[in-house]
């Protein structure tokens, strides 16, 4: 019988057919990391591992660009069919990113599900260790990047801890409890500890 | 009886995934189809007169979503 999902090469493979929100997530980083690094984060990384609950956004992690680059990557949007909430305009859309605030994009005449952009510089330290060390995930032919599980947890239980985040943190603790590192959790757990210092 | 909590649903759906992952994931699937279908339905019938994004821009300040 086969299994809810193994590791291939360092690869979560979660075996399971794509969904429709997959599609627009596959739909949205193809787009996005012809320009940049990205990384998913948050309430899609418990349900695209089996959480049982909708969800309206996507987090995603993107590294600050400078305005030339972004204004490539919002009109590769555009042209891909996504239209963004705060504006159609680059002048008026560069401002949030500059100033560290997310911005979100949907298909167009649709509002969910969105992708919430999340700028992120070196002073986020967690959020900057989290792009810089992904850990990799496949459903079908779709590979993307997520936070390294015991990350995402520590996070969700440490720094977000909505009734929804320690769910979510529940589901990725029995999910993956097989392959979930004690040193990993110390490791991780000082860094974003560290950072709630710096926020 | 004891009422369950999320956690306990949680608990349950991650043995049910482990035991039968191909059932599970199906539903899983139709649960995720069918909101995705449902909010499509919904804001298209909201904003079928006039400009989408004009709507559904007017619609999210409301809501507080958008500044």
């Amino acid at each position: 019988m086969s299994k809810a999902y193994s590791v291939e090469d360092d690869v979560i493979v979660i075996n399971r057919d794509l969904n429709e929100l997959d599609l627009f997530v596959k739909d949205f980083l193809d787009v996005l990391s012809k320009h940049c690094d990205y990384l998913v984060v948050s309430g899609y990384v418990s349900i695209c591992t089996g959480r049982a609950r909708g969800t309206e956004d996507i987090d995603v992690l993107f590294p600050l660009l400078s305005e030339p680059y972004f204004s490539k990557l919002f009109n590769d949007l555009k042209v891909n069919s996504f239209w963004c909430y705060q504006g159609d305009q680059i002048k008026d859309i560069f401002p949030y990113i500059r100033d560290g605030l997310n911005i979100r994009f949907a298909k167009i005449n649709r509002v969910l599900p969105n992708i919430e952009l999340i700028p992120v510089i070196e002073v986020k330290k967690a959020q900057y260790f989290e792009l810089k060390h992904p850990q990799r995930i496949r459903i079908k032919d779709f590979e993307f990047k997520i936070p390294p599980v015991e990350f995402e947890i520590l996070y969700k239980e440490i720094r977000l801890a909505s009734p929804k985040d320690f769910e979510d943190a529940s589901h990725l603790r029995k999910m993956f409890s097989d392959i979930l590192s004690e040193d990993k959790f110390k490791k991780y757990k000082s860094i974003i500890e560290e950072n709630e210092k710096v926020v | 009886m004891k009422k369950w909590s999320n956690f306990d649903y949680i608990d349950f759906y991650v043995q049910k995934m482990n035991e039968d992952p191909v059932n599970y994931f199906e539903q899983h699937k139709e649960f995720i189809n069918a909101q995705i279908k449902g909010s499509n339905s919904l804001f298209s019938n909201m904003f079928k007169d006039g400009d989408f994004k004009i709507q559904a821009r007017e619609y999210l300040r409301n809501r507080g979503i958008l500044k």
